[in-house]
């Protein structure tokens, strides 16, 4: 539909612009970007301009409405005279320029605040006492410091219902609105559901749905907190607390990888809510459902106390001391006939403790967090080519990019920070999207919507398609020259993938194969991957076909095959895998898969399994291989929080924390180290993953000296080369994103690609 | 006539998303995808778009009519329920054959507008924005219709009816329930021929016409 | 000074809105001129002429024209805003019903001069039978290779003139109102210089916009017709030119009158035939949203811009509404508040909610429930207006009221006193018996 819609690139409020100008507010001069607007202006010289409707991050076609932020602005003509506007202007949308004079504290600019305030008061039901945002409202705050006391209204008021349940999180009350606009714009600007609209006009506007229907959005959250009075409210959070009486806990969403920035309120050591926390390399400001609304399992009564042994059959509470008796004995017997799975929802230090516990003290290495098809080599996939193993990009590159490739993910679920900042990059920066995947989507918001080709192909022709793009971009003769590559053979392979030939086999018709592969051609170009393509059996010959796509284009720096899970990045950064080490070092002895132990155990050629924090019953990309593997193990431990199915048919369950109530660090797709806090305190009987390792250690004879997740990182720092420096100081409030030691670069190399017809899909371990 | 609206009645959940329904005929396509050449962007054509979806679905826009505008020009339904709840001439909700909207604006106002209505509502029955039983008249106000040297001005459909006053106004009913013209689904056609270019000759007509000779006296 | 039939030359000629009678009227005269010069040539035609916008704000022509970037070959548009909406005005009503060809040409002009490809009439929805003669000049003026390409067998002049039809909402005469409805949105304003670039630079789609009233196109053909320094002697020294107004009311012959700029006010009260129904009380000379002048003070107002601006009052759109001693000016406020409520879009705060209070404070006021103070508080509400709305019908909204207390105080006061009209019973307009005042305009 991107090609109905001319009005894109719809411009942020403050172009960063090279041109200083000089301007004077309030007496004092001062030297800003020219054209930004001069709320931010103000800021620069301390000077604080009240507003609701603006907002750094939305478009500013619908800001300007609220009139809060109205200043005096006079304009120095080139000659020097000072003319003042006649009128009071806007602040949030009036663009800094030269000689700008401006006043915000004017007697008469006293009474327009007074003014405004009062008319935006007139249908405010003022029923803050019943209002969940009281004490942290927008417009509590502007009429104290510059409303009037009282007002001269005596007629009637608006009336609405209260607490529309305008979605599954998200009620309504709309006497409330101040019809600031901001969650239209976010659901026009940053989401792209454009699921929420003003209806109706003059004093009757609303805000609304489609015929009252549903607020279906992955992003609905947002407008929670964008919203400046108590209108748009949470579901979950709706008369649980006073905002005062709340504590706020630093933290990172455990969601998905990529670790978006987030505060846990809590209070007497139930989590009330999840807001999000500013990190502009991440997040920005932004959160999605999940993430805000999907941490209430830390504080659900369902999570499990003690630890638990089965005996009989029945589970038995046991204390720990009994625990670590039964699976150190365990351990004892079982020699190195032990593997390890998980780990990729667990901190770096948690995993670092859980490969030295299998390593050193068990001497094994069948360890591996992977969940997904592919569980080949670690580095000879993506890192000896391309001189990274996820993410060349860095999560805030993409959107200075000028064209990027979705491939194969629904990117709204599986990374919705790349799917924001990619829609930004659209949006606000002109940058072209194309988008290929398997299969449609239906969702609300997607990358089709906005992309300038949608490439739906047949499943399992992402070869013949990377094929076909690269036949068109070689003979319309689009790519940058390069006279260190030879393309003699690749040209030759690639000669019969005409996009006619490729439209036989993907179905995509060959005039959208030529359209897409122009678009490719203007460099940077990232290419974003996702699960369709790393669950594809052929998932290593895609990634050279890929890798030939960026090395001819240019971009080898730009492939992004992010992970999925929170710590996915650090649990291979921590090598648990079973041929590299911390920092992927290769190890002496390559030990079993995820696949093989599973195999191994269902064969019942496994001793003991040990499965951290992953519910392979469920999540395994072969659940029926993973029941059957824990069903044959002799003897299965659990960590966990819950009696997950996969706990139900283990033998010995240990309760473990939650990313609220421990310390430690997450690694994030784009490999951002960042910290988590302990915020509220842990039950008597639960323990974090790496103590429990390191007591195991020790019970082992192993060497304990982890005291906290502080040695383990200090530790870390010192084990893991990419890790270097990287303390609780360094790590600071945003994280620290690390990078692969400088080296020779790789000589850029093609690797003709062979194209199999998909067969009936094998798992390709 | 039903009371039924799908638009503008407030439930107090959300309701389940409509069927999406098809009423667009192959003609009104062709119309619609001629009128969207005149702009850079699909979206341009939204207003005539849903003039169009007024007349395929009976002179009022219904929640299947949103959609299909919507997903004929590629907008998001909010948006384009957003622009049809903004503009007084989409109707929302069913509407007699015949809608009075009587101009009660400033020069209409103090030479009898209200007498008009209040002669109507005495009259048909119903109040304003109500539709008589037989659903033969809805009863509206207008603000400024723009002919006030003819003041009172009634507009019916695509007419306007000039020089109305509580005296002759009875009369005008009775032509009207005589006419098979001045319908809320031939005002929106006669707005989406305006939109088609080459479309001058066909259009207009009579009525037209009878505006230019039947102006009032002394503007002429 | 007086009635000067410029554009209504041909008013009474039959059949006017037919291109061949139109063209033996001397129609398309000034467009073939025109093609005959350089572009600019025909903007400095304008220029000269000192014709100024006859929308309502009177900002000079040719500076708009001017104003287009030169030479650009990007896409950029010509739009006729015949979103005639202001209460009291009906000339470019008349102007298309039987000038229609008049208004083509000059927006074909305008298109030659600015180097654009296309132009939009926007037509309130409500002018159907307008809208009808429109599209019949303009199929016709296409017949006649006024339109389409090389127009004129000028190589390079190419037009495309499109309709636009509204849908019922009077903001959309507001300039950039007009712009988010023609692109399909919501009547929205909006943002405007300095916020923005202007229209000329970056309007409609992004594009160098030129957006001119209904009856400036058809000055700017008769300017070209004429030729500008002819037209140039027709007015004041700042007000060039003639000005529609369109009469209504108490007055014995309301029609559209086209007067040379700078006719005493009297003057066209006496060519309309005088007041009816009663003495004179006072007379809005620019539509509904400029001041009221009561009628002590018409003799000193002469219908330009300047000395209209001198005594309080606007010209406006033209829109001239005569008003007799039955009129009460407090239910005549009334009504006109209740007009900008309902009209408002609602984007900005003052607007939004400040139009909505005038109108309840008007409506207490009218059904015998002033208090007292309300006079100020209308006052202070409309200052609270006045100037800080997103566009200006949030100051349209206020002015109307300002000067009716102004110069009317003595009503208001009357009226919160004494629970009724100083009129009497028979006063004009009369309170409509409603149920429900506030729902009954709201969009059914």
């Amino acid at each position: 539909m991107s090609d109905n819609r001319l009005t894109q690139t719809e411009q942020s409020l403050n172009l960063p612009s090279e041109k200083r100008v000089k301007i004077k507010i309030n007496g004092i001069q001062v030297e800003v970007p020219s054209g930004e607007n001069i709320i931010e202006a103000a800021r620069r010289v301390g000077t604080e301009i009240p507003f609701f409707c603006y907002h750094a991050r939305l478009s500013k076609g619908d800001a300007a409405n609220c009139r809060m932020c109205l200043v005096e602005v006079s304009t120095t003509a080139p000659d020097g005279t000072v003319r003042k506007m006649p009128k009071p202007q806007a602040a949030c949308t009036m663009p800094a320029a030269e000689g700008m004079v401006i006043e915000t504290e004017t007697p008469a600019l006293v009474k327009d605040r007074k003014g405004v305030l009062e008319l935006l008061l007139i249908n405010h039901p003022l029923d803050c006492p019943v209002c969940d945002r009281g004490g942290e409202c927008p417009l509590q705050n502007n009429t104290l410091f510059y409303g009037p006391p009282t007002s001269r209204y005596i007629e009637e008021k608006r009336h609405f219902p209260k607490a529309y349940p305008l979605s599954e999180f998200v009620v309504f009350d709309r006497e409330r609105c101040i019809h600031c606009a901001r969650c239209t714009r976010f659901t026009e600007d940053i989401s792209g559901d454009a699921q929420l609209g003003f209806l109706k006009r003059g004093a009757d506007m609303e805000v609304g749905t489609f015929a009252q229907t549903s607020f279906i959005s992955k992003f609905s959250g947002n407008v929670i907190e964008l919203c400046p009075v108590g209108a748009l409210l949470s579901r979950t959070y709706r008369f649980k607390a006073r905002p005062w009486d709340l504590l706020t806990q630093r933290s990172i969403c455990s969601q998905c990888s990529n670790g978006c920035n987030i505060k846990l309120d809590y209070r007497v050591n139930q989590l009330q809510r999840v807001n999000a926390r500013l990190n502009e390399a991440v997040n920005e400001e932004w959160t999605c459902d999940k993430g805000k609304f999907g941490h209430e399992y830390v504080s659900s009564p369902e999570r499990l106390q003690t630890p638990m042994h089965k005996r009989d059959g029945e589970w038995v509470a046991v204390d720990w001391t009994e625990a670590y008796r039964i699976l150190v004995g365990r351990l004892k017997t079982s020699g190195v006939s032990v593997a390890g799975i998980g780990g990729a929802k667990a901190t770096n230090e948690d995993n670092f403790a859980f490969q030295k516990l299998f390593r050193q003290v068990l001497r094994s290495p069948n360890l591996d967090h992977r969940m997904g098809r592919y569980q080949g080599p670690t580095n000879s996939l993506m890192h000896n080519r391309f001189g990274y193993h996820t993410m060349g990009n860095a999560i805030a590159d993409l959107e200075n990019m000028q064209t990027l490739l979705v491939l194969g993910a629904d990117l709204q679920d599986e990374q919705p920070m790349l799917f924001l900042r990619i829609r930004k990059a659209w949006r606000f920066k002109s940058a072209t999207v194309v988008y290929a995947n398997d299969h449609a989507t239906s969702e609300t918001t997607n990358v089709s919507d906005f992309a300038a080709a949608n490439l739906i192909y047949k499943p399992g022709s992402e070869i013949a398609l990377l094929h076909g793009l690269l036949n068109v971009l070689i003979t319309e003769n689009l790519l940058p020259e390069n006279p260190a590559l030879d393309l003699t053979a690749l040209k030759r392979s690639l000669v019969e993938w005409t996009p006619e030939r490729t439209e036989q086999e993907t179905g995509i018709p060959a005039s959208e194969i030529t359209v897409a592969a122009r678009l490719l051609q203007h460099s940077p170009t990232a290419i974003i991957v996702g699960k369709t393509v790393t669950e594809h059996a052929s998932y290593p010959d895609i990634v050279a076909a890929l890798g030939n796509l960026v090395t001819l284009t240019g971009n080898i720096g730009n492939l992004n095959v992010p992970g999925l899970e929170v710590n996915s990045q650090g649990a291979a950064d921590m090598g648990v895998l079973p041929d590299v080490g911390p920092g992927y070092v290769p190890t002496a002895e390559t030990g079993m898969s995820t696949h093989q132990i599973l195999e191994s155990a269902a064969d019942r050629m496994l001793q003991t399994l040990w499965i951290v924090g992953a519910d392979v019953v469920n999540d395994y990309c072969d659940p029926e291989l993973a029941r059957r593997a824990v069903e044959n193990c002799p003897f299965v431990v659990v960590n966990d929080l819950f009696m997950t199915d996969t706990a139900r048919l283990a033998d010995l369950i240990l309760p473990i924390a939650s990313v609220a109530e421990k310390d430690g660090t997450y690694t994030n797709c784009e490999r951002r180290v960042q910290r988590i806090y302990r915020a509220f305190d842990l039950a008597p009987d639960i323990k974090p993953d790496w103590l429990i390792f390191t007591e195991v250690a020790a019970q082992m004879g192993g060497e304990a000296n982890y005291f906290s997740a502080r040695d383990i990182l200090r530790d870390i720092g010192e084990k893991v080369p990419h890790y270097a420096g990287i303390t609780p100081k360094t790590l600071g409030e945003s994280g620290v994103r690390w990078n692969y030691p400088a080296t020779e670069p790789k000589p850029a190399a093609i690797v003709p690609v062979t194209y199999t017809a998909p067969v009936r899909e094998t798992l390709s371990v | 006539m039903s009371p039924s609206n799908n638009l503008t009645e407030r439930p107090r959940e959300p309701k389940p998303a409509p069927d999406r329904e098809r009423r667009f005929s192959a003609q009104s396509i062709a119309e619609l995808e001629e009128i969207v050449t005149h702009y850079p962007e699909r979206k341009a054509a939204c207003l005539p778009a849903l003039w169009i979806a007024q007349r395929e679905y009976g002179g009022y826009l219904t929640t299947s009519a949103i959609q299909e505008v919507a997903d004929y020009l590629g907008l998001s339904y909010a948006e384009v329920e957003g622009v049809a709840t903004f503009y007084t001439m989409y109707n929302l909700r069913p509407r007699g054959r015949h809608h009075l909207e009587v101009c009660t604006c400033l020069t209409c106002a103090v030479l009898g507008a209200y007498d008009i209505v209040h002669k109507l509502e005495h009259e048909l029955g119903v109040g304003i924005g109500q539709t008589t039983a037989d659903g033969e008249f809805t009863l509206s106000e207008a603000e400024c219709l723009n002919f006030c040297g003819a003041a009172t001005v009634v507009q019916v459909g695509d007419r306007y009816f000039t020089h109305i006053t509580s005296e002759n106004v009875m009369g005008l009913i009775d032509e009207l329930r005589r006419s098979e013209n001045y319908t809320p689904a031939k005002l929106a056609d006669a707005i989406v021929k305006i939109l088609i270019p080459g479309s001058g000759e066909s259009g207009g007509g009579s009525s037209d016409k009878e505006a230019l000779q039947g102006a009032p006296g002394p503007m002429l | 000074m007086g009635i000067v039939n410029l554009l209504f030359k041909n008013r009474l000629v039959p059949n006017i809105e037919e291109i061949e009678v139109y063209e033996a009227h001397g129609g398309y005269v000034g467009l073939r001129r025109a093609a005959g010069m350089e572009r600019q040539a025909v903007i400095d035609e304008i220029k000269a002429s000192g014709l100024r916008g006859r929308g309502g704000a009177g900002f000079p022509t040719w500076i708009k024209w001017n104003g287009l970037p030169k030479n650009y070959d990007a896409p950029h548009y010509v739009i006729c805003n015949a979103d005639e909406g202001e209460p009291g005005t009906y000339k470019d009503r008349e102007l298309m019903l039987k000038m229609a060809h008049t208004l083509v040409e000059g927006v074909i002009l305008a298109g030659y001069a600015t180097h654009s490809k296309k132009g939009y009439i926007y037509i309130r929805g409500e002018y159907v039978e307008v809208a009808w003669q429109v599209r019949k000049a303009i199929d016709q003026a296409y017949k006649k290779g006024y339109l389409g390409k090389n127009i004129l067998g000028v190589e390079g002049f190419d037009f495309d003139c499109y309709i636009h039809l509204g849908a019922g909402s009077y903001e959309c005469g507001e300039e950039s109102a007009l712009m988010s409805s023609l692109m399909g949105e919501r009547g929205n304003p909006r943002l405007k210089f300095p916020h923005a670039p202007l229209p000329t630079v970056q309007g409609i789609w992004k594009a160098p916009t030129l957006v001119n009233n209904v009856e400036s196109f058809c000055a700017a053909t008769a300017v070209m017709t004429i030729g500008g320094e002819e037209y140039a002697k027709l007015g004041t020294e700042k007000s060039k030119g003639t000005k529609i107004m369109s009469v209504s009311g108490h007055v014995a012959r309301p029609a559209n009158y086209e007067i040379e700029l700078g006719t005493p006010l009297l003057e066209l009260l006496r060519e309309a035939g005088g007041v009816t129904g009663g003495q004179l009380k006072a007379v809005i000379p620019g539509g509904s949203s400029v001041q009221i002048v009561p009628a002590d003070r018409l003799d000193k107002i002469n219908l330009d811009y300047e000395s209209c601006g001198a005594n309080g009052t606007l010209l406006g759109s033209g829109g001239f509404m005569v008003f007799n001693d039955r009129t009460d000016i407090v239910l005549l406020m009334k009504r006109t508040s209740e007009f900008y409520a309902h009209e408002s879009c609602g984007k900005c705060t003052p607007c939004r909610e400040g139009t909505r209070w005038l109108y309840k404070i008007l409506d207490r006021i009218t059904s015998g429930n002033g208090q007292p103070g309300d006079v100020e508080l209308l006052l202070d509400v409309c200052s609270q207006i006045d100037g800080r709305s997103y566009c200006g019908l949030g100051d349209a909204a206020c002015w109307p009221i300002v000067g009716a207390i102004k110069s009317f105080r003595p009503e208001f006061e009357y009226w919160i006193k004494n629970k009724r009209s100083p009129i009497g019973e028979n006063a004009l307009p009369p309170t409509p018996e409603r149920v429900n005042p506030l729902l009954t305009l709201t969009a059914a």
